[in-house]
């Protein structure tokens, strides 16, 4: 990591403390107060906002778009500095069947180490700060985005994030990339392996109450500003006789497309919001048997303690020596109480679906009364 | 749309020739660059060593019959003194096969180089170049960073042939390629996110952007192009301009935009639609929330 080690060796070049240092802080001592900002060898300023370089950006579209199936993802390089996690580099990460997980995971871990040393060589970033995964229409709730982001947040500094990047918004013509990470009751929660009803209870889980979200900036360096600006002025054509359209040449011509009326994929979103509800109808189907199966068993060892009582309460009337009230556990096999996480998460992506729904039909709505104010 | 200035070089093709020799393809005549490999080598440039001049790189992409398709582009380390010049082989073939596992279908097409002059040693990569992707001819694509003063930013491709009466590898004429930036429709936005940030005055912009805000810059924008054409139109009918005939016409087709579709019941049959699409998604939302509300409560 080349944060820490450079942190450090600044905080050695530093001139020894003159004060005695105070027994309760001492490393405070050592910083100036000029530097404590840039200097965070212990990752003690909490990250809150992310930034995301031009390079980044572009990065995580090409690979998104160009991916077979909806799940690309890849790994965030960069550094933070004083609160801000500055992402300044990504590779995307090969897709992998499902199969062969423990064979897969230790190829990817192992091109994951050659790329980040070849990019050390060219003097790129190479500390992973986090992953980018591509959604569709804002769902992104999954497993295994959970799972790897739980072993980021135990493994990197500052918990690393995730960054989400939504494909169908951006054909739409709005370009998102938002920034999360998981709460702390999540985690707790995630530790334990605990999904029942009293663990979300206990830490208040609701499928909005996984992430946080962290803001997100998008940076563009001096040298990418001014060659995107160089893109966008037009020259005039060097012919001189050309249609009016074609006069003028430019890199970058103005786009309207979001004015564009017609707000296409309605149909599937619709279509996506079934199939979620099904498979949440399905999943809570399972649950309510499971729970029901539990109530049956716990239903059947209590009978069983309740007769051994009133037996034993007739054999002590009777004068006779009572039977031993056995452990039950042995007896009744009680199934443990079901994981909810897979179905909250189902409703996550509901909400999700549903979300990025009613917001393609409001913007349908204003379009529509603003083509009718302009053509009326 | 093109990148930099457009050259005199002419581009001859001889199909009949061509076609004749099967296994000798023929030469490229246009070069389109995907934004993210122009924007890698930027980021190359940028974190180039001190004495290193210029950078180089490997462009990867994706051959039709006469065109390249630049989709990426990885940087290489080189260098290059007054007598030699080096290139890493080995990091160059570790790249090349880290990126093929992500991309299987892009090939190495040529080389990058930054800043605009030419000389014996891009000759000499350029024959190591062409080795790489025989029987194809490779593409060297020069980007000027602008940073140098009197330069314009800009980027140019050739294409190599021998020259002399010898075949040297250190002697080639390069011959101008035009080069076009290319992307795809969905990724539009993206480019405008950044063009945009680019031309703020921090050279940062906060996300996420809600729709409304997009739409609004986009209706300004236009609204800005009406202004513009109405002042023309009035220095027009004022006499103090020449009217151009031409843009007299675009304008009629532009702004004649038929619109009775959404007066007659068209407005009302869509006003429905969307209406019960936002109650249905508002509904499923609140469900949703209920759902996980009951989740919680303890039997």
């Amino acid at each position: 990591m080349a944060a820490p080690s450079m942190a450090a060796a600044l905080a050695a070049s530093l001139p020894a403390p003159s004060a005695a240092p105070a027994p309760v802080q001492p490393t405070y001592e050592a910083i100036p107060a000029s530097m404590s900002k840039v200097i965070d060898v212990e990752a003690e300023i909490p990250v809150n906002s992310i930034q995301l370089d031009g390079l980044v950006v572009s990065k995580i579209l090409k690979h998104s778009r160009e991916a077979t199936a909806a799940t690309a993802h890849g790994l965030l390089l960069g550094i933070d500095l004083d609160g801000t996690l500055e992402v300044s580099n990504s590779f995307p990460l090969p897709h992998h069947a499902g199969d062969e997980d423990e064979k897969s995971a230790r190829s990817v871990a192992r091109y994951q180490a050659s790329v980040l040393r070849s990019l050390r060589e060219v003097q790129a970033d190479d500390s992973v700060v986090g992953f980018y995964q591509a959604s569709t229409l804002g769902a992104f709730f999954n497993q295994s985005l959970f799972d790897t982001q739980v072993v980021h947040q135990e493994k990197l500094r500052h918990g690393g994030v995730v960054v989400v990047h939504d494909i169908s918004q951006t054909a739409r013509g709005n370009a998102s990339f938002r920034a999360f990470r998981l709460t702390s009751s999540f985690l707790d929660a995630y530790k334990k392996t605990n999904f029942n009803t009293s663990s979300l209870v206990s830490h208040q889980l609701t499928f909005s109450s996984i992430l946080e979200e962290l803001p997100v900036r998008i940076r563009t360096n001096p040298l990418l500003s001014s060659f995107l600006g160089e893109l966008g002025t037009s020259a005039v054509s060097p012919l001189s006789d050309t249609a009016i359209g074609s006069a003028t040449t430019s890199a970058l011509p103005p786009s309207f497309s979001v004015l564009d009326l017609n707000t296409g994929g309605l149909t599937k979103n619709l279509e996506q919001i079934g199939e979620a509800l099904d498979s949440y109808r399905t999943e809570e189907g399972n649950l309510a048997y499971l729970s029901r199966q539990i109530a049956r068993e716990r239903a059947r060892a209590d009978n069983y303690i309740a007769k051994r009582k009133e037996e034993n309460i007739a054999r002590v009337a009777q004068g006779l020596v009572p039977l031993p009230e056995e452990d039950v556990t042995r007896l009744f096999k009680i199934p443990s109480e079901p994981s909810r996480l897979e179905s909250m998460l189902l409703l996550g992506q509901v909400d999700a679906y549903a979300k990025s729904l009613a917001e393609t039909s409001s913007m349908g709505l204003v379009k529509m009364y603003a083509t009718t104010a302009g053509s009326g | 749309m093109p990148l930099g200035s457009s050259s005199s070089a002419i581009q001859i093709q001889n199909p009949a020739s061509a076609s004749a020799i099967q296994n000798v393809p023929r030469t490229p005549t246009r070069i389109t660059i995907h934004p993210v490999a122009l924007f890698s080598i930027l980021d190359h440039y940028l974190r180039r060593k001190d004495d290193q001049d210029r950078v180089i790189g490997t462009l990867l992409g994706i051959r039709t019959d006469t065109e390249v398709e630049v989709r990426s582009s990885f940087a290489v380390l080189h260098s290059e003194t007054s007598e030699q010049v080096a290139v890493d082989m080995e990091y160059y073939r570790t790249m090349y096969e880290l990126h093929h596992k992500v991309n299987p279908k892009e090939v190495i097409v040529g080389w990058y180089s930054t800043g605009s002059n030419l000389n014996t040693y891009s000759a000499l990569i350029q024959n190591f170049y062409s080795q790489e992707t025989t029987p194809f001819q490779a593409v060297h694509v020069s980007l000027n960073t602008g940073t140098e003063e009197g330069e314009q930013a800009g980027v140019k491709g050739y294409i190599s042939s021998p020259a002399g009466v010898l075949p040297k590898p250190e002697n080639a004429v390069f011959v101008p390629v035009p080069v076009e930036l290319q992307f795809h429709e969905s990724e539009r936005s993206g480019i405008d996110l950044l063009t945009s940030t680019a031309s703020s005055s921090t050279s940062t912009s906060s996300q996420p952007l809600t729709d409304l805000e997009i739409l609004e810059s986009a209706i300004q924008n236009v609204s800005n192009m009406l202004d513009r054409v109405l002042a023309y139109v009035r220095a027009v009918l004022a006499g103090e301009a020449k009217g151009d005939p031409a843009v007299g016409r675009y304008l009629m087709d532009t702004l004649g935009a038929n619109t009775d579709d959404l007066e007659k019941g068209g407005f009302n049959a869509r006003l429905q639609d969307t209406l019960m699409l936002s109650y249905l998604a508002n509904l499923v939302r609140s469900q949703a929330e209920v759902s996980s509300r009951l989740a919680l409560i303890n039997a």
